[in-house]
């Protein structure tokens, strides 16, 4: 926090990396949509909360889009946040389609595009009929790679069109010799028999766009790690390498490993105690006898019926506590 | 005598005789040459025949033709019965030449086996000519008899009416029991009384106008199945139509303009069989005295103009019924039209359409809690509906149709009709509502009014309205109540997804939905879609920072969010409970209440909205940023000027007070200065 460099910066430029900027215009943005309310509680108070819930990571629910993407770290935030509400379905064992997964993003984020996600399950289904279902850490990581490093894909895309067709974008052309001075990448029927470029160059490209890149980008030893072991590489396969790379993933610090992916402790605690409470609601309800799956309609992957009972342990005393009172 | 049964209808036969004798005292003598003849005829047969029967004898004397008997009388029996002669079951297969009779007036020839009528043009006093039971085939030979004035030509096989021009006074004419199709030149027999064209081949009755003093027509056994000319009879007064083929009253419709009849029969009919045969017949024949041969009483006609009245309410009520479905059957079609145009193109159509307002609408609005959707005056509402039929073009744009208990909306006009005063009873009935061919964010707007407008509503069901996204279930929640979810796979493309009923059964489980696509909800079901959902509830009730909460809610939740937040307790999960309070408040689980549904065209109003301010907050905050720098900056100077300046401070200082005496000298100056 306090390295000198931090010191080294001018000032706008501090506070733009930080963006400091943008949470303070969003602050007073929201402080004067809700003035009536915010107002009787206290500004202060508005402004301890704005930040702190900054700080959890709640600050993006229900947010529109733009202000989602507009921080690194908002779209960290959005991506745990996802992963945190929608962690049940893929415990469930369910697979859903591109769209499917879209609409749930949207329940977080009304206006989220649909571009992202689908480019997002491209990463999954390689570029398979977009209808194919996936399973929710497959979608899950490759959209992380999708979201948080949109603007770096979009430059790694160009650069791998550009090796494709044989440009080198390291070339310096220097105007005053003639074409031999050109490095250029042999005839393109050459590269076209071959699929995709050659790992070494491209990680290379990598590194010199990370250096001039002021979107946040992964760090280039990972990706190297990530690309050691292929001579060659599609972007495709880029893609799929990156979003598998555990390395990235923890780098990144939104999501838990992909073995984690489903555990949450704390929030299974949390869902035990609400479907006892939703299941004590419905019990004064006249009820059939149980059916599994009777909505008729075909669960795409049925796991174990949960069936828990729930834990005689803490949520217990609260029952009895308020059965009285009522 | 024979004839008499068959004209039994008080029939005054000119002819005044006494009873007529059981015997006639005829003679025949048969020439003898007759055995050229094509044998059918033998003297013997003919005296043991009729000399048996009648014991009168006949002498048939030769003639000059070869092939005709000739009849003689003796001379007793001329004068005894003049104008008579019976030459019944004489075995006759021609018409004998009858000499020196020409004032007979009655001739009877039943019973035998005539071919051809021949022989008698010379009887031109004849009045009574009966050839019943004989084999004739065609009606001939009376061109001369002017004054015939009974025809009995029953039981032969005579497949046609003709050369009855000259027998101008024709009374009675019978023809039944023979093979004629079809009716034609009477037309000239205006004094004909009686018509009897029982068991023929007819197969529909016409052509009778000039049959001006036609009293009874008897067309029983034959194959009619349609009557026409009959009120062009001004004195018939008895038809007989039995053991027809006549189905409809309509064939024989005009015998409702028939003022004259009294008398009919239509037994052994289809007609007869029908339920509403007595009485329509009764209702379109006030005229008659007797069907079926029996007498119609009062209290019959009475029962049936209130039948014939019933059926009527019932064709106009069952026709105005089909009117209106077809009307809103191309209303609907219209509709489904326009809203694929919708669909399909991106860009809005302009809203110029017209729209068939008061016809369309109060036509379909139920007033009044009555079933049928109609106000009372008949005839101007028949002429409204078939104009407004007529005038439907394809710019009708939307329906609304309330039946019983289910409110239907075609058409995203039709939302208009929330805006109507509906009356108490018809909108308390009303437990289903349909949304057909309306965009779903466009139903949101109006749900508000929905639970105002019909607070029994429980049921919803959604087609073509294009809902896309689980989000937009949440509009649902501001409901009182639903019971029950119907959302058709038509037009409505959520329903691919996997999850929908279990995301609509955690964000509406305070409804306590029973049925969703018809199927029953279970306890199993609430578990799944509490697991699957849940926390997100969680997240979107306890995470959210308290500002955003209330924003979110408005200001409807804000004392109830006040009032849970002053309970929340350290336990965060008991925020979410049931609080009786709070559900009698609010009505729905507090925790997902932040899971909202703006329309796309809201939203982005919003945005659009908070744009301005955004801008503002920019320049705000641009200019804070740049005071704080500034502020900044000069500090970093006055950080790196400040040893400097110190020095610099501490040196002056220092020097000015080297010199003791002339610093105090100074000083004092300097207070002087001051005063």
């Amino acid at each position: 926090m306090l390295s000198p460099e931090r010191l080294a910066l001018p000032d706008y430029e501090y506070l733009a990396q930080r963006h400091v900027l943008t949470y303070m215009e969003d602050a007073v943005c929201q402080l004067l949509e809700n003035k009536e309310d915010i107002s009787q509680y206290g500004i202060a108070r508005f402004f301890t909360e704005y930040f702190n819930s900054v700080c959890q990571g709640t600050h993006i629910l229900f947010r529109e889009f733009s202000f989602i993407q507009a921080t690194p770290h908002n779209r960290a935030s959005f991506l745990r946040a996802f992963w945190r509400c929608f962690r049940t379905v893929g415990k469930n064992g369910d697979l859903l389609t591109m769209r499917e997964y879209h609409c749930l993003l949207q329940l977080l984020c009304p206006d989220f595009p649909l571009e992202l996600t689908q480019k997002a399950a491209r990463i999954v289904l390689m570029d398979d009929a977009m209808d194919c279902l996936m399973s929710f850490s497959d979608f899950l990581l490759a959209f992380q790679i999708q979201f948080y490093y949109s603007e770096f894909l979009e430059s790694v895309a160009a650069i791998y069109q550009d090796l494709l067709s044989g440009k080198n974008p390291n070339t310096v052309i220097v105007p005053t010799s003639s074409s031999g001075q050109h490095r250029q990448r042999p005839a393109l029927g050459e590269a076209s028999t071959l699929e995709g470029v050659e790992a070494s160059l491209f990680c290379q490209c990598l590194e010199n766009l990370c250096d001039r890149h002021k979107y946040s980008c992964p760090p280039p030893a990972l990706v190297k790690e990530a690309l050691s072991d292929v001579q060659r590489l599609t972007f495709c396969g880029f893609l799929v390498a990156l979003s598998k790379h555990n390395g990235i993933n923890q780098a990144l610090g939104a999501l838990p490993d992909k073995g984690d992916l489903m555990h949450d402790p704390a929030m299974d605690a949390e869902l035990e105690r609400l479907v006892v409470r939703s299941r004590l609601h419905r019990t004064s309800r006249q009820h059939r006898a149980e059916e599994p799956g009777a909505f008729g309609f075909q669960r795409r992957d049925k796991p174990e019926a949960p069936e828990t009972v729930p834990s005689a342990s803490a949520p217990t005393p609260c029952l009895y506590r308020w059965e009285p009172r009522e | 005598m024979d004839f008499q049964a068959e004209v039994n209808c008080g029939l005054h036969l000119v002819i005044q005789t006494s009873s007529l004798p059981e015997k006639n005292k005829v003679e025949f003598r048969l020439n003898k040459e007759t055995s050229s003849f094509p044998g059918r005829l033998l003297q013997h047969d003919l005296e043991r025949n009729y000399s048996s029967r009648q014991g009168d004898h006949i002498n048939l004397v030769s003639s000059s033709m070869p092939s005709f008997p000739i009849l003689q009388r003796s001379s007793e029996e001329k004068i005894l019965y003049s104008d008579r002669l019976t030459l019944e079951r004489q075995k006759l297969t021609v018409c004998p030449i009858i000499d020196g009779e020409e004032h007979l007036r009655l001739l009877n020839f039943q019973h035998n086996f005539i071919t051809r009528i021949q022989n008698i043009s010379n009887l031109q006093r004849l009045i009574f000519l009966d050839l019943y039971d004989n084999q004739i085939e065609e009606i001939s030979g009376l061109s001369t008899l002017r004054s015939l004035r009974v025809l009995l030509l029953g039981k032969n096989r005579i497949k046609k009416i003709s050369n009855l021009e000259n027998l101008k006074s024709l009374d009675v004419l019978d023809l039944h029991g023979n093979q004629i199709t079809k009716i034609e030149n009477v037309n000239h027999l205006c004094d004909l009384r009686v018509l009897n064209l029982a068991r023929n081949l007819l197969s529909h009755v016409d052509n009778l106008n000039g049959l001006d003093s036609l009293t009874e027509l008897n067309l029983r056994h034959n194959q009619i199945t349609f009557v026409r000319d009959v009120d062009n009879l001004p004195c018939l007064q008895r038809l007989f139509l039995s053991f027809n083929n006549i189905s409809t009253f309509e064939s024989v419709c005009c015998l409702a303009d028939s003022t004259s009849l009294s008398d009919i029969t239509f037994d052994g009919n289809p007609i007869a069989q029908e339920s509403w045969y007595k009485h329509t017949i009764l209702q379109n024949m006030m005229q008659l005295r007797q069907l079926d041969m029996k007498r119609i009483t009062e209290e019959e006609r009475r029962m049936a103009s209130v039948v014939a009245k019933k059926e009527e309410e019932k064709k106009r009520e069952s026709h105005k019924q089909s009117l209106l479905k077809e009307k809103k059957r191309l209303i609907i079609n219209n509709v489904a039209r326009k809203w694929d145009l919708q669909q399909n193109r991106i860009t809005n159509i302009a809203t110029n359409q017209e729209r068939k307002d008061s016809d369309s609408q109060d036509n379909s609005q139920n007033d009044g809690g009555t079933m049928s959707a109609f106000p009372e005056e008949t005839g101007s509402l028949d002429s409204g509906l078939t104009s407004a039929l007529q005038g439907l073009s394809v710019t009708d744009t939307h329906l609304v149709e309330v039946d019983g208990d289910t409110l239907s909306l075609y058409g995203s006009g039709a939302l208009e009709c929330l805006d109507r005063n509906w009356s108490v009873q018809t909108a308390g009935m009303v437990t289903t509502v349909s949304f057909t061919f309306i965009e779903f964010d466009e139903i949101v707007q109006v749900l508000p009014k929905l639970k105002i407008k019909f607070p029994n509503s429980l049921h919803l069901k959604f087609k073509e309205t294009n809902l896309v996204m689980l989000q937009q279930f949440n509009a649902l929640a501001q409901l009182r109540r639903v019971d029950q979810l119907t959302v058709d796979p038509q037009g409505n493309p959520v329903v691919n997804f996997t999850l929908w009923k279990y995301y609509v059964l955690f964000r509406l489980s305070h409804f306590s939905m029973q049925k969703i696509n018809g199927t029953e909800v279970t306890q199993n079901d609430m578990i799944m879609a509490e697991r699957l959902f849940g926390i997100l509830a969680h997240v979107a009730s306890s995470e959210l920072p308290q500002y955003r909460l209330i924003s979110i809610l408005g200001d409807a939740r804000k004392k109830q969010f006040r009032y849970l937040l002053e309970t929340k307790g350290k336990k965060p999960g008991i925020v979410n409970e049931e609080n009786n309070d709070s559900k009698r408040l609010v009505g729905e689980n507090t925790n997902r209440a932040t899971l909202n549904y703006t329309t796309r065209d809201f939203y982005n109003e919003k945005l659009e909205e908070i744009k301005e301010k955004k801008k503002f907050c920019k320049t705000y905050i641009e200019d804070l940023v740049k005071e704080a720098t500034e502020i900044n900056m000069k500090n970093e100077a006055l950080q790196k000027l400040w040893p400097q300046m110190f020095i610099e401070l501490v040196r002056d200082a220092v020097i000015e007070i080297r010199n003791k005496n002339s610093y105090m000298k100074i000083c004092l100056q300097q207070i002087t200065d001051q005063k």
